[in-house]
């Protein structure tokens, strides 16, 4: 049964299409980042640092913190609760891996090869974990790939620890595969792709505007706040150092979050009718 | 055209042997209406109930389905064939009865693809994949050998179509599709809901001796249909269903016989209360 799940999502060009739309972002951010933001700073580009003021984020890549910041696998980010393109990508790819059995009704023929809904969840589980594991793993190389080769042209040394990167880049890795199971825990749930994709983005965005009301509110945002997929994702590839959710709790915390989603959809999947 | 091509499983003839010393009842020996006595049914549907909402799709529905036996299952759109289908599949959970195969419930069979082959309605197939790659998924998931993808391939004329996209795909050869599927396991009962559809003449005759073949060997055909020409030309019994219920029930030949030997005028009979979209 993993076998099956796994080529029904090696055999479709959705998926091959979310993969390709995340890396491309991926690489886009990070250029951006490591490019655009240093020239706008040096007045390269632009008005410049001083006419710029506030609105341009202090990136200096020549220090550890900002290389650890461009090789995040999610795409960089320097807040807590944002989103990029390679997230939003992996996360369809979840959703896809939830309802294309609905949508083109393979679930019918799936469920007549195994009358055991729970072992066709545990299927779709490790078929998209793996697939997810892999698409983290594509994501961490290209990001590492992209800050070595701008380091390379910009003649500025590593200064990250091998350590560090490995941590950011391992829990971004893990991260990337929560982030497709939640999408295909969201997806058994809503069944139809449209609904699925509707409702991930709902989450997301409901997380965005929830954590700026209570920062407005509080003027700050705390721990219990952060507790939402975004904002673990991000804590998982910080390095810890700034304080926040550390990453291995991070992880740990965005695990427990999917397994409470998939758990529900196991529920949905076993008591529904097909 | 190869049947049954023979790889290192028992063969289906064998294991069909194999059910029918086991008490089983030979093509013609038995109708629908007495199936139960003193045999071992392939399908035994017993009292089977299910709602919807309050609406009663399909109330106390029993019958059973012999060894070496094409069953239709006849009636109206909406009369309740398609839920009473997926009851017996677990696809969809009876609110009283049971479907029984060979005396357990399929969701209770340790590899019900060996048991049961199943088409509903062309359904399950992404157009963005190939012939091949439906059934090396649907292989997978049965743990079948690779070789019997191109076994069935061959078995439903679709080898020269097969690296192609089903968006591709007339319906016909859909439906051919969800046939070879159905037959990876090699089962001994097919469970058709309307599988003539979008076959061309040629098609339905293939259809058919497919279907007589498969039953002449032993194994079991629950054929449900609206055609009452199909059915007509490949059952062995029929059973009726009609507004959620059994309105009738038995051999083909001697049932339509009693009620002046014309099918669609019997049919029609018992239907004709159930007249309009339910």
């Amino acid at each position: 049964m993993f076998r099956a799940e796994m080529l029904k999502l090696t055999t479709t060009r959705a998926t091959k299409a979310a993969v390709a739309v995340g890396v491309a972002g991926l690489i886009a951010t990070q250029v951006t980042l490591v490019t655009v933001l240093p020239a706008l700073a040096s007045g390269a580009i632009g008005p410049g640092r001083e006419a710029l003021g506030d609105d341009l984020p202090a990136f200096d890549l020549t220090t550890g913190a900002a290389q650890l910041a461009a090789v995040s696998p999610l795409g960089s980010s320097t807040g807590a609760g944002s989103i990029g393109i390679a997230v939003l990508a992996v996360l369809i790819l979840g959703v896809l891996a939830g309802t294309t059995d609905y949508r083109f009704g393979g679930i019918v023929p799936t469920a007549l090869a195994q009358p055991r809904r729970g072992r066709i969840l545990t299927a779709k589980v490790l078929a998209t974990a793996l697939a997810g594991l892999v698409v983290g793993v594509t994501y961490a190389a290209v990001s590492l790939g992209t800050l070595l080769v701008s380091l390379l042209l910009a003649r500025t040394e590593l200064a990250a620890s091998p350590l560090e990167l490995a941590g950011v880049l391992g829990g971004g890795a893990l991260a990337v595969a929560l982030f497709a199971l939640l999408g295909l825990a969201i997806g058994i749930l809503a069944r139809s792709q449209l609904a699925g994709v509707l409702v991930m983005l709902g989450i997301l965005l409901f997380e965005l505007i929830a954590q700026a009301i209570i920062q407005l509110v509080t003027g700050t945002l705390p721990a219990w706040a952060q507790l939402m997929p975004l904002s673990l994702g991000q804590a998982a590839v910080s390095s810890g150092a700034t304080g926040g959710i550390p990453p291995v709790t991070a992880v740990a915390a965005l695990a427990a979050l999917v397994a409470v989603v998939v758990a529900a959809a196991g529920v949905a999947l076993r008591s529904r009718d097909i | 055209m190869r049947l049954w091509p023979g790889h290192s499983r028992p063969s289906r003839e064998d294991r069909m042997r194999t059910v029918l010393a086991d008490g089983a009842v030979a093509k013609g020996s038995q109708h629908a209406g007495s199936m139960t006595k003193s045999t071992t049914p392939a399908l035994a549907i017993r009292e089977l109930s299910k709602s919807f909402s309050g609406y009663r799709a399909v109330e106390n529905v029993s019958f059973d389905v012999l060894n070496g036996r094409v069953v239709g299952l006849l009636g109206p759109n909406g009369a309740g064939k398609t839920t009473t289908t997926r009851m017996i599949l677990g696809l969809a959970a009876p609110d009283s009865g049971e479907a029984l195969i060979h005396g357990r419930s399929y969701r209770d069979l340790e590899r019900p693809a060996r048991m049961v082959g199943a088409v509903l309605d062309a359904a399950g197939l992404h157009p963005g994949r190939t012939g091949r790659e439906h059934l090396r998924i649907a292989a997978a998931q049965i743990a079948a050998p690779p070789a019997r993808i191109d076994a069935v391939l061959d078995e439903v004329g679709l080898a020269p179509a097969a690296n192609r996209r089903v968006a591709g795909y007339s319906l016909g050869m859909r439906q051919r599709l969800s046939l070879a599927a159905a037959l990876l396991g090699e089962p001994s009962i097919l469970v058709l809901d309307e599988p003539a559809n979008g076959l061309d003449p040629a098609g339905m005759h293939w259809l058919r001796e497919l279907i007589r073949s498969f039953a002449d060997a032993g194994g079991s055909v629950l054929l449900s249909s609206h055609v009452l020409s199909e059915v007509a030309l490949v059952a062995d019994d029929i059973v009726v269903i009609a507004q959620g219920r059994v309105a009738a029930a038995g051999e083909l030949q001697s049932t339509v016989a009693a009620h002046g030997g014309d099918l669609e005028s019997f049919y029609l009979d018992l239907t004709a209360t159930s007249a309009g979209v339910r």
